[in-house]
């Protein structure tokens, strides 16, 4: 059975996301969601925690599928596809875990040489030099032979890194890349994000909070909250375009549109103070 | 409804549940199988790591098990004169029950909760979804390698098991106690059947319980919340449900195969 593809693939849109509505838990994620993201380009999803961010990519991916609305990447819609069309699908997409998620069963090179012995009959000596192509693109040329334990934080995301990029895929989606990096480190990936879009065309989405990391590299930036997108538009000015949402968000207020503290009873009720105020 | 009966009644619904949904997993295993005949060097090391590295304590427990049998058979059996009978007895003992009962036990407490703990942290750390999202099915390159070499290692090590147990008997009968040497051999060498007693007994028993161990373990792994509490309890389930499993079990083959 092949797996459907849309009659009329965008060729500008490499993600288009209609109507998506995720209700988890009781508590609505998505609403209704609409979202293009498009193709050779870097877009960058920002918002406050536990918007849905990584949800989203979630979706992109087929981890999860929404209640209702569609998701379609390249033009095939992710919750039609078979379990080989969704394997197909991811072969073509990089994705860089918010907490690495390395095997820990193997050491670094062998982490990042993964996708390339699963899925290719490469000669050793290719995947070795491949492997350690990229490992130098993130500087851990030299770690290579060191386990996931050994490594800190910013390291093993750097590894994780070298292993979302290893195929060279046509989108790649970084969940949170830039936390754990110390300048230098930070800088580097941001350089190796926007090489890797500007050489190969890679579409990237970049699901970050540090506005001042995205400026650098993003297209375009979209602020994701109360399950839709809130604002859009050109990374340098998104923060100046006085809606409430950004002013808050970017401005870090506790009160706006964006809501800060989980919804909760009477705060005085609950300390019991409520009789003593009569 | 008195709360005690609705408490039993969810229990058993429960329980019931876990079963049908294992059940429903075995049957993911066992379509994986021609898929994970690409990872056979992970089949191959799995296999060391169940099979070889569990070794030390089957054969030090295959040793002792014989040697505390042979002492209190021969106690008994002193008393009737028939103390030439022991190692007869020991070698039934340990073919037909505590061969394949007591190494399927030991595996459960040795390889089982680590490859319950092991798939647990898996998917605690995102490991499994990575394996996901690098197109890589989990199910034919985690679960399938452990399930079959449980199934492999669990014959071998009750093997070996049984081997130990005859030369602890041998050594407390005949080096320690007394038993001449070609009465032991002969009296059990008359009795023993190689088809009921080893085929029946060792080799079919523990390879039923090598299934019912790893698919145990495996399950619990993948089902485990993917918290440090939930591998906790993961892990002690495979060992209570391997457990009644394998002596549920031991009954009901011994009854059909007797």
């Amino acid at each position: 059975m092949t797996d459907p593809v849309d009659a009329t693939p965008d060729d500008a849109t490499l993600v288009r996301i209609r109507g998506l509505t995720t209700v988890l838990g009781g508590k609505t994620i998505f609403d209704a969601l609409d979202m293009d993201i498009p193709r050779g380009k870097i877009t960058s999803i920002m918002g406050p925690s536990g918007t849905g961010k990584t949800t989203l990519l979630k979706h992109i991916t087929g981890q999860m599928h929404g209640d209702a609305g569609s998701v379609h990447v390249d033009g095939r819609e992710v919750a039609a596809l078979s379990r080989q069309g969704l394997y197909k699908l991811r072969e073509g997409i990089g994705y860089l875990f918010q907490n690495s998620a390395l095997l820990t069963d193997f050491d670094v090179f062998e982490n990042v040489a993964f996708p390339l012995r699963q899925h290719t009959t490469l000669p050793e000596v290719l995947i070795r030099n491949l492997v350690l192509m990229k490992l130098q693109a993130v500087g851990l040329r030299g770690a290579a032979r060191l386990m996931p334990n050994e490594l800190s934080g910013g390291m093993m995301r750097r590894v994780a890194l070298a292993r979302a990029i290893v195929f060279d895929p046509q989108l790649i989606l970084y969940d949170e890349p830039f936390v754990g990096l110390d300048p230098v480190a930070l800088n580097q990936v941001l350089k190796l994000i926007l090489t890797l879009n500007q050489t190969l065309g890679i579409t990237s989405v970049v699901v970050s909070h540090e506005l001042a990391a995205v400026q650098q590299i993003a297209d375009q930036v979209m602020l994701l909250s109360n399950g839709k997108v809130v604002a859009q538009g050109d990374p340098k000015t998104i923060a100046d375009d006085g809606s409430p949402w950004t002013r808050q968000f970017f401005g870090g207020e506790a009160d706006g549109p964006i809501p800060f503290r989980y919804p909760a009873g009477d705060y005085a009720t609950e300390l019991g103070f409520a009789g003593a105020a009569k | 409804m008195s709360a005690r009966a609705s408490q039993g009644r969810n229990v058993a619904t429960n329980s019931l549940a876990q079963i049908g949904h294992c059940g429903l997993f075995l049957l993911t295993l066992l379509a994986a199988i021609p898929r994970s005949f690409r990872y056979l060097r992970e089949t191959i090391r799995q296999l060391w790591f169940v099979g070889a590295m569990s070794l030390t304590i089957i054969m030090v427990c295959g040793l002792f098990v014989g040697m505390v049998l042979m002492l209190q058979l021969y106690h008994v059996l002193s008393i009737f004169g028939g103390t030439s009978a022991s190692g007869m007895v020991v070698a039934l003992s340990v073919y037909r029950e505590l061969g394949p009962v007591v190494t399927a036990l030991l595996f459960a407490g040795r390889a089982g909760t680590a490859i319950t703990a092991e798939i647990g942290l898996m998917r605690a750390t995102d490991q499994i979804s990575a394996m996901e999202m690098m197109a890589v099915d989990p199910i034919a390159y985690v679960a399938t390698p452990r399930f079959l070499a449980g199934l492999i290692a669990m014959p071998l090590l009750s093997c070996v098991f049984s081997a130990m147990a005859i030369f602890g008997g041998h050594l407390v009968g005949v080096t320690w106690l007394g038993i001449d040497n070609g009465t032991f051999w002969a009296n059990m060498t008359a009795v023993v059947d190689v088809r009921t007693d080893i085929v029946n007994g060792v080799l079919l028993k523990s390879l039923v319980f090598g299934a019912v161990v790893s698919l145990i373990a495996v399950f619990q792994g993948f089902t485990t919340p993917p918290t440090s509490e939930g591998v906790a309890y993961a892990t002690t389930r495979t060992v209570v449900a391997s457990s009644i499993a394998i002596l549920a079990l031991d009954f009901v083959l011994t009854a059909f195969l007797m």
